[in-house]
């Protein structure tokens, strides 16, 4: 494989990154963690005026039809800019789950088309998460059980908010009942389908943890460019430099790592939940490690709630525990790695099944 | 070489004293204030606390290492281990009053007039005033020396302040703060600098509060207008204030944090409790950075008592120069794990008194490499100062 992205891939994230570069300044992030549902109607119009809702509905269902190669770039926008809202829930995983629903046809022909035109928000709770995000304003929620996937509207549940500690999360305990009147999907079935929607989750947050490491790191260049003391901006100290270079190259060695998990994901590869695990650890050290080092450099500016920074931290923090913390993902690793019979030799590092042709689809570097 | 001398009777008829009257009165009212304000907790109920820095003065439980003729307790350093072993233990309140107890007492004991020791000493010891450090300022955070809040002496002798310090942690529950000041006008560096000592409830200052990160306000800026100390609070004489709040860094650097490492004990504990709850403990990697904690703090504990046993001698400057370093990097990692294993729990405002304290001390203990010297300031004045190495190039005086 080579890790070039098609040239409208790329369009799509460039536009994206402008989009919210205008839209979702810091300060829009804080009105909006001010208010009580932590989510904005408005924010949410303008996401689905770039499409963004209907990017993976087929588009027999009136969306693009696109895949997991767009997804994973819109994902790391949406982590520089800590967007606060349950899109990847809605229009990625709750997407692919009805989608792929085997005889699904109803709930597919209901809830798709809005999906893509941005009317409506699913929440999606999977057992490795206690806690279902964005249940609240959710209209539809798509939760396990035993492997079965029910659907549920929001007046046949009962919710009670718990506070994360990123004010951009909106977390709830979900109580509800199981019927057959709720079940879409067997357990026999379920089961890829929700193997398939953890791993998705597992590389959206993966990208969006890459996401915000940049952004991390954007701001401690920042800081360190304009922040004097001893009459030099604290960037020419080389203890302050060193700290913002190691970053720089997590980052940069976490990156392929990444789009190597979407590419087993786009390609339905039998090792794509062990691909997304090794991106989850690789993108979630870099935002700790960006994390801790901006920190760093901002000296106690970091450590206020004025500063920017503590937005993006939070977040890196309670993603990287999310969807599988890092014991989980490790775990996973390790008992892959371990097993008899894998196969890790040399001959098998650049190894990728066919078909090869949609190998050469993407590359230039999304370095931002 | 003995690890430690072998306990004497007298050390425990010590221990079952402070236990005893621990017992006996950390109880009642104060059972809310038990296990609270610590780092990280500072805004816990300050009243109460207030009241509890009484109740320990008045058993004589505070200021305990502070030589007998300044009004302490006199204990040795085996003693000092006891109580704060004790005292974390029982779970005794953040303390108040450290500040004045652990750095600007020793530096007026050390540095003051015998009129300033009468007149603060007192009040420190009887938890009745409290203070808070005003050293760092907008544009004089490492670089220190760059202080520019101005400070000069009217006809009466009394010094008059104006400018502002930053980040001054507790200012708004505190009586007194000690300044950094320029009193020579034009001068540069840590030259032209005085220390002085200023009631905060005066027209001439007042505080606004700074949001941290986590939502509280533990620290503040203190503005100067006109601000009044008395003709004899100034420590040293005018010029000499470098030298003081250098030497009163070494304490909040060194060594005055026996009880911090207490405190750090009882915290490792709240982590192997929360591994043992959330049925953890098999989790390979979270095994390894426990038993890596766990000889972290043995080793800060060997070197503390090291340092502590030959205090007299030289060699503390140069430990006190590595020790903030250290345990300020142990205890974020403490933090980091405290998280990680909690697990997803740990990213959920929660009631459990378990979970709160251990996000307490995460949040708090990110700033442990920044203040009282940040990680980049120690290492180089290790390099400097400890091994000899030439000094980083500063720019010709800006
Ligand atoms: C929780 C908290 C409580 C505090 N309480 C108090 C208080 O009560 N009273 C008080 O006076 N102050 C207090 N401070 C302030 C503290 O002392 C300063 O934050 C600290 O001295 C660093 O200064 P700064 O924040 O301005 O960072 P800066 O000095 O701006 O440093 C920013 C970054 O640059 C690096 N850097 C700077 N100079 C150099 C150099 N020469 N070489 C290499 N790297 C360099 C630093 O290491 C840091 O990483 C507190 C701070 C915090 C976070």
């Amino acid at each position: 494989m080579d890790f070039d992205f098609s040239a409208d891939a790329i369009a799509l994230r460039d536009s994206i990154h402008r989009f919210l570069m205008v839209e979702a300044a810091p300060e829009m992030l804080r009105e909006i963690w001010e208010t009580a549902s932590g989510r904005s109607a408005a924010l949410r119009a303008k996401l689905a005026d770039q499409g963004l809702t209907a990017l993976s509905v087929p588009e027999s269902h009136g969306g693009m039809g696109l895949g997991d190669l767009e997804w994973v770039l819109v994902q790391y926008e949406l982590g520089y800019y800590a967007i606060p809202d349950s899109l990847s829930d809605t229009a990625y995983l709750a997407a692919h789950l009805l989608q792929h629903l085997p005889n699904g046809a109803a709930a597919k022909q209901d809830w798709l088309p809005r999906i893509a035109s941005g009317q409506v928000r699913v929440a999606v709770g999977h057992p490795v998460n206690r806690l279902v995000a964005d249940a609240e304003l959710a209209d539809l929620l798509l939760l396990w059980h035993a492997d079965e996937i029910h659907a549920l509207r929001r007046d046949q549940v009962q919710l009670a908010a718990r506070t994360s500690i990123d004010a951009s999360r909106r977390l709830f305990e979900v109580r509800w009942t199981a019927s057959d009147a709720t079940r879409i999907c067997s357990a026999q079935a379920g089961a890829a389908l929700w193997q398939a929607v953890h791993d998705r989750a597992t590389v959206a947050l993966a990208a969006q943890l890459l996401g915000l490491a940049q952004r991390m790191l954007d701001l401690g260049i920042d800081y360190a460019a304009q922040r004097k003391q001893f009459g030099k901006p604290i960037g020419s100290f080389q203890a302050v430099k060193h700290q913002l270079a190691d970053v720089a190259v997590k980052i940069e060695f976490a990156r392929p790592v990444l789009h190597r998990a979407a590419y087993a994901l786009a390609e339905q590869q039998p090792l794509a939940s062990i691909h997304a695990s090794q991106a989850k650890l690789a993108c979630g050290e870099a935002a700790l490690l960006a994390a801790r080092k901006s920190l760093q450099v901002h000296g106690a500016m970091g450590y206020t709630w004025e500063a920017d920074l503590q937005m993006f931290m939070k977040r890196a923090w309670a993603l990287d525990a999310s969807w599988g913390d890092r014991s989980f993902h490790k775990a996973r690793l390790a008992e892959h790695v371990l097993a008899d019979g894998v196969r890790l030799g040399p001959g098998e590092t650049f190894a990728i099944p066919e078909p090869a042709a949609r190998a050469t689809r993407a590359v230039r570097s999304a370095t931002a | 070489m003995t690890e430690a001398r072998p306990a004497l009777p007298e050390d425990e008829l010590f221990r079952a004293e402070i236990v005893a009257w621990l017992d006996a009165h950390l109880c009642g009212d104060y059972e809310a204030v038990r296990h609270r304000g610590g780092p990280g907790d500072e805004e816990a109920d300050p009243v109460l606390r207030r009241r509890w820095e009484q109740e320990l003065a008045r058993g004589g439980w505070t200021c305990v290492g502070w030589p007998k003729a300044e009004g302490g307790r006199g204990l040795s350093i085996a003693q000092q281990v006891i109580f704060h072993e004790e005292y974390a233990r029982a779970g005794g309140p953040g303390r108040m009053g450290h500040i004045g107890e652990t750095l600007l007492g020793p530096s007026l004991i050390a540095w003051g007039t015998p009129e300033q020791k009468a007149r603060f000493l007192p009040g420190i010891r009887a938890g009745t005033e409290f203070w808070c450090q005003g050293y760092s300022e907008p544009n004089a955070g490492s670089d220190l020396a760059n202080v520019q809040t101005r400070c000069w002496q009217e006809a009466d002798g009394s010094w008059r302040v104006q400018g502002q310090k930053i980040w001054t942690s507790l200012a708004h529950e505190s009586d007194w703060i000690f300044v950094v000041a320029r009193c020579v006008p034009g001068s540069k560096g840590s030259k032209g600098l005085a220390f002085l000592l200023l009631p905060l409830r005066q027209p001439g200052i007042s505080i606004r509060p700074i949001r941290q990160m986590a939502g509280g306000n533990e620290f503040n800026e203190v503005f100067f207008d006109g601000a009044v100390a008395e003709a004899g609070h100034i420590v040293g004489a005018p010029g000499e204030g470098w030298k003081i709040a250098m030497g009163l860094l070494e304490f909040e650097r060194g060594l005055s944090t026996l009880g911090q490492q207490m405190h750090f004990l009882h915290e490792f504990e709240l982590v192997l409790d929360a591994m043992r709850r959330s049925g953890r403990t098999h989790d390979a990697q979270l095994r390894q950075r426990v038993a890596q904690a766990w000889c972290g703090l043995r080793a800060m504990r060997y070197n503390a008592l090291r340092v502590l046993a030959d205090r007299a001698d030289a060699g503390l400057r140069r430990e006190a120069l590595i020790y903030k370093h250290y345990w300020s990097n142990w205890h974020r990692e403490l933090g980091k794990l405290a998280m990680d294993v909690l697990g997803p729990e740990a990213d959920v405002v929660s009631d459990d008194p378990l979970i709160r304290r251990l996000q307490q001390l995460f949040f708090f203990s990110r700033a442990d490499t920044i203040y009282a010297g940040t990680n980049e300031i120690q290492l180089n004045l290790i390099a400097e100062r400890g091994l000899g190495l030439p000094r980083e190039p500063r720019p010709a005086a800006a």
